[in-house]
């Protein structure tokens, strides 16, 4: 891979499995990927193919039942001149005090939910302040200065006025630029965004990913950006991981992505949203459901919905092939064993 | 990944086996077979519905259950201690109690009964005793157990100050503290139903003056209420008025909750998104409402229902503890727990506390069926 | 704020007045009208010999207005306790309701009062930590004693406290005072000695509640710790038991505090049962005995009373939302 000192987050074969009482859940089944710094990368992918799930592990924060049982996570930290240190986040405890000066200092978080990621009972203040203390040795008042200014950056006017004021006497979008105003109050290195813009109007998510865009550049960050929306993905990313069940079936270069998919779930996936162009095109729906996380198909857990299923496709796992350096595609029509065997039982 | 594995597949798919089809069909159950399932899971729950239903059969048919009838008393036996079971006689079965004496308390003075080891009384299993008139219906004399001989005592949870059988007294009690709670409840669920009912149909000024009164009563405390009404009843009424007084006295106190449930059921319903869904699909109306509606409202009234009764049979208790509620002859556990005001009285036979053993098991019983009802009403969650 | 707790004001008097209204509804239930007891009652206990002149009882018949509408009774009736504070007379006890009322309602005062402390400092420590260690032994062991709790009836403690005292101590009484203190006058004594007593019967009486409490923290919080703000607060690098207390312990608390409008209820109601069984100097036994006799006033005052102390239980609670709850504190 190219400019490899870039690269911030190396995810390898990541696997996280819920253990619950109906049985265990493969809801990220090995996943590789890598972020560099200053660039996007993009996760999509239908609901519940794990995209939360993967990025809450980043930080340790995988909900209860769910444990990371294989697979790396390394963050790369520069270390003073031409050094770069290695941390493996996937062998930190959860609760431990390593992982903790993690977050919110290299890695920060943003949610879904401007109405509900904030605390009604703190002002944004507060809030803010909380992160900076908790990461620097400033005192209160530095911290506020240091909020202020956050707050500026983050596009908020008047922000002597709001960093009083409660979270839920804010916009949903002045909430949002709030929280990125957080996340970023201490520099981190990578920023992760779960469907930030879900829940906003789509003025508010334009500007919304327009500052996230701004924010990069000025401090030279990483950014997970998770998201369903296309028009969005084709906007901000550098590189894009689609995922499908717990695995990144195609993972590429934005323009590769949409200009020369190989996946079939990606290309269906491309296929599902309107084009402006068409004039009346039917729009293709990826046919049939998401099955049950109980009831994971065998073999390529895609087969069942995929147009270009072979017969080999329910009987074993496609592995992840790369077709060159910066394409990676995890399905059996690209798999030479299979299309030998292919050949040799046609001739 | 061998080539062998592949083209073994490929041979299953000439043979015409499609395994891909039956992994993904989607099973759909009923949302009350999701009920059912998810209530099954719950342990607790499971034991209390069992333990329940243990003590409905139990009223149902109190008169066979008990050994004697609940007014039969030998003044010889006042206060007789409880009696121990045996099942097993020179090794072989034949259920039995020991008798008593009468001894002088050596420091009190005080003649009391205790066991005697050397008299055996014994019982017999499906035994013909009191006889007694089935739910009024029929006459029988058909008990579950009782001594072979009909003059010998047995109290297997000892004898009250008339020589009357605590363990026949409580079992007739269920009849009684049990009916009271359902009666009860389906009065103010009657209620709360056409209050919360109006409450959330109508809506609006209706809606918040209703809500507002349903607040105030709330905040009342309601035993001196509830004391108040029942001190009014007159003590010439009839057993039976007196019985449904004191069960009106308990609804009336008891529908708020319910119209609380059955009106945010009624907003919620109006609103929730599995009917706008419903809608969207193009399913039709009356099945939208037996398949949906139904199932989440009955589920949640029903769970409400259950733990509503323990707060009837716990306030019933209260009262004809203190003298307020019930009255003799008619026997209810609160009506028993009378005798234990006189401290000297319980002090000495301390059995007389078993009828609030029963309340106990009952309200506990009645809370867990009610909590895993609660959880299984919404099987989604 | 001030326009949320202005609100819960008018609230709390058009409260009062609805329950002011179903008391005197209460003291209309009886057969026959007061007087017409009384008379009775004075008749049958003066010995025989003295006769009630007819002028006198016209005098209280025209002061309680039994001769004109009922609107206009129950305005003498309240306009009487409202202005002087007259309650009626009791023909039981033979003294002024008001007498018996300000002797008896400071005592279910203190008695509630402790009862409610004990419940929250009991519920709130165990109620978090059943949340936090949800499925935990501990939680098993604290949620057994919870339901224990709710469907024990108080006075059936109580009943078991006086069986134990008098069986191993000789001794039923388990008053609120030592025998030195019994009849003494108030001091910082007998406030004292009175303090050492309160803890038993106020354990009793907050048994239920504390169980019901219990739960509602557990829930509460269990909801919370789920919420995204939680999430939020994690993913800064906050320290598990930090982030605990600042944020779902917090937010958890409000409905916690919601909760003191039913823990009251059911304070006053315990009282009334188990202070009657224990005998305490409460409104408890007094009230329960007018009732018994039918002495309507005093039953109506005390109903009344205490009522009232609920009712501003109730509004203190709202003050306090207000103060913990900026949502509530800004509107
Ligand atoms: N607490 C949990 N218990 C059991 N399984 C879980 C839990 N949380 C997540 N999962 C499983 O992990 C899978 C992936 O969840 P995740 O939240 O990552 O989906 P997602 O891709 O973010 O979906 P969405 O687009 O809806 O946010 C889910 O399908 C679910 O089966
Ligand atoms: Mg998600």
């Amino acid at each position: 891979m190219a400019d490899n000192d870039n690269i911030l987050i190396q995810v390898k074969d990541l696997k996280i499995h819920f253990f619950t009482n109906e049985g265990t859940v493969r809801a990220v089944d090995g996943v590789t990927f890598d972020i560099r710094s200053g660039k996007t990368l993009c996760v999509v992918g239908e609901s519940g193919c794990g995209k939360s799930v993967t990025a809450r592990a980043l930080l340790q924060i995988v909900h209860r039942p769910g444990k990371i049982v294989d697979g790396d996570i390394i963050m790369y930290r520069k270390k003073g001149q031409n050094q770069i240190e290695e941390i493996h986040i996937s062998d930190m405890e959860p609760k431990g005090r390593a992982i903790r000066a993690v977050r919110g200092k290299e890695i920060s978080m943003i949610f879904q939910e401007p109405m509900t990621s904030l605390s009604p009972m703190y002002t944004v203040g507060n809030q803010i302040m909380e992160t900076i203390m908790l990461h620097t040795s400033v005192d209160k008042k530095q911290a506020r200065e240091r909020a202020l200014e956050m707050l500026g950056f983050v596009g908020i006017p008047r922000p002597e006025r709001i960093v009083d004021e409660y979270p839920f006497r804010l916009s949903g979008g002045m909430r949002q630029r709030a929280m990125i105003a957080m996340a970023l109050s201490c520099n981190p290195s990578l920023l992760i965004a779960d469907e930030p813009t879900t829940a906003l109007d789509v003025t508010t998510q334009a500007q919304i990913i327009d500052l996230m865009q701004g924010l990069q550049k000025d401090y030279d960050m990483g950014i997970l950006f998770i998201t369903h929306d296309l028009g969005v993905v084709a906007e901000i990313a550098d590189n894009v991981a689609v995922m499908y069940l717990g695995n990144v079936v195609e993972y590429s270069d934005i323009h590769t992505i949409f200009n020369d998919p190989q996946h079939p779930y990606t290309q269906s996936l491309l296929r599902s949203i309107p084009k402006v162009t068409a004039t009346r095109e039917k729009l293709e729906v990826i046919e049939g459901m998401v099955p049950s996380p109980f009831r994971r198909p065998s073999g390529c857990p895609f087969h069942p919905r995929c147009t270009k299923a072979m017969p080999v496709c329910s009987k074993i796992e496609p592995k992840t092939i790369s077709l060159n350096e910066n394409h990676q595609v995890h399905c059996l029509l690209f798999d030479d064993d299979v299309k030998n065997s292919m050949r040799g039982m046609a001739s | 990944m061998t080539i062998n594995e592949i083209d073994r597949a490929l041979a299953d798919r000439a043979s015409g086996d499609p395994a891909s089809e039956s992994d993904v069909r989607v099973e759909v159950a009923t949302q009350w077979q999701l009920m059912w399932w998810k209530f099954r899971k719950h342990k607790l729950a499971m034991f209390g519905g069992a333990l329940v239903l243990f003590f409905y059969l139990l009223a149902i048919f109190v008169e066979f259950f008990a050994p004697v009838n609940y007014t039969t008393y030998n003044e010889q036996y006042v206060y007789a201690p409880p009696q121990m079971i045996h099942f097993f006689r020179e090794g072989k079965f034949g259920p039995y109690v020991y008798g008593y004496k009468f001894e002088r308390d050596p420091v009190s003075f005080k003649k009391t009964w205790v066991i005697d080891e050397s008299v055996i009384i014994p019982l017999r299993f499906l035994n013909r005793g009191d006889s007694y008139k089935f739910w009024g219906l029929f006459n029988a004399n058909l008990h579950l157990v009782g001594p072979v001989n009909a003059e010998d005592p047995f109290y297997l949870l000892g004898a009250d100050k008339s020589g009357r059988d605590v363990f026949s007294r409580i079992i007739y009690s269920a009849r009684i503290s049990l009916t009271v709670g359902l009666v009860g409840v389906f009065l103010s669920l009657t209620i709360g139903i056409l209050v919360g009912g109006i409450s959330g149909l109508v809506g609006g000024r209706v809606d918040n003056l209703i809500q507002r009164l349903i607040e105030i009563l709330i905040s009342i405390p309601n035993l001196p209420i509830m004391l108040a009404l029942a001190a009014m009843v007159p003590l010439t009424w009839s057993t039976l008025s007196v019985y449904f007084m004191i069960t009106i006295i308990l609804s009336l106190l008891g529908w708020m909750g319910m119209a609380r449930v059955v009106r945010s059921k009624f907003l919620a319903l109006r609103e929730e998104d599995f009917i706008m869904a419903a809608q969207l699909d193009g399913v039709p109306r009356v099945r939208m409402i037996t398949k949906h509606m139904l199932p989440s409202f009955l589920s949640h009234i029903i769970a409400s229902i259950t733990l509503s009764i323990p707060g009837m049979i716990l306030g019933e208790t209260a009262l004809s503890f203190l003298g307020l509620g019930l009255r003799p002859p008619v026997v209810s556990w609160g009506v028993m727990l009378q005798d234990t005001q006189k401290v000297a009285v319980l002090a000495n036979s301390p059995w007389l506390l078993f009828p609030a053993v029963a309340v106990i098991i009952v309200v506990l019983a009645l809370n867990f069926l009610g909590d895993g009802l609660r959880d299984a009403a919404d099987p989604y969650q | 704020m001030w326009r949320y707790l202005f609100r819960r004001f008018l609230s709390m008097i058009f409260t009062v007045w609805v329950i002011s209204l179903l008391v005197f509804a209460i003291i209309q239930l009886p057969p026959g009208d007061y007087v017409t007891t009384l008379v009775n009652q004075l008749v049958a206990t003066s010995s025989g010999s003295t006769t009630i002149s007819s002028e006198y009882i016209e005098q209280i018949r025209e002061s309680y207005g039994f001769n004109q509408p009922i609107y206009v009774q129950y305005f003498k009736w309240i306009g009487k306790i409202l202005t002087k504070g007259e309650f009626g007379y009791s023909f039981v006890y033979k003294r002024d309701a008001v007498v018996m009322i300000t002797e008896r309602l400071p005592m279910t005062f203190a008695l509630s009062f402790s009862s409610f402390i004990l419940v929250w400092v009991i519920a709130l420590p165990i109620g978090i930590y059943s949340a936090v260690r949800q499925y935990s032994l501990g939680d098993y062991i604290f949620s057994f004693i919870g339901f224990i709790g709710v469907a024990v009836p108080n006075f059936l403690l109580a009943l078991i406290l006086l069986f134990v005292t008098y069986k191993y101590f000789d001794q039923a009484m388990i008053g609120l005072f030592s025998q030195e203190y019994a009849s003494a006058p108030w001091s910082m004594a007998k406030l004292i000695d009175m303090l050492k007593h309160l803890w038993i019967p106020a354990l009793i009486l907050g048994l239920g509640g504390t169980a019901g409490l219990i739960r509602t923290m557990r829930a509460n919080l269990l909801d919370e710790l789920n919420k995204p703000y939680v999430e939020t607060a994690r993913s800064k690098g906050l320290s598990e038991a930090r982030l605990l207390w600042k944020y779902p312990v917090r937010h958890a608390m409000n409905p916690f505090v919601s909760t003191i409008g039913w823990t009251l209820p059911g304070l006053i109601s315990g009282d009334l049962i188990v202070s009657t069984v224990l005998n305490l100097p409460t409104s408890g036994p007094v009230l329960y005995n007018a009732l018994r006799a039918q002495d309507m006033y005093v039953a109506a005052g005390f109903i009344l009373m205490l009522t009232i102390l609920t009712v501003i239980g109730t509004f203190v609670s709202d003050i306090l939302l207000a103060v913990l709850d900026p949502r509530i504190r800004l509107q």
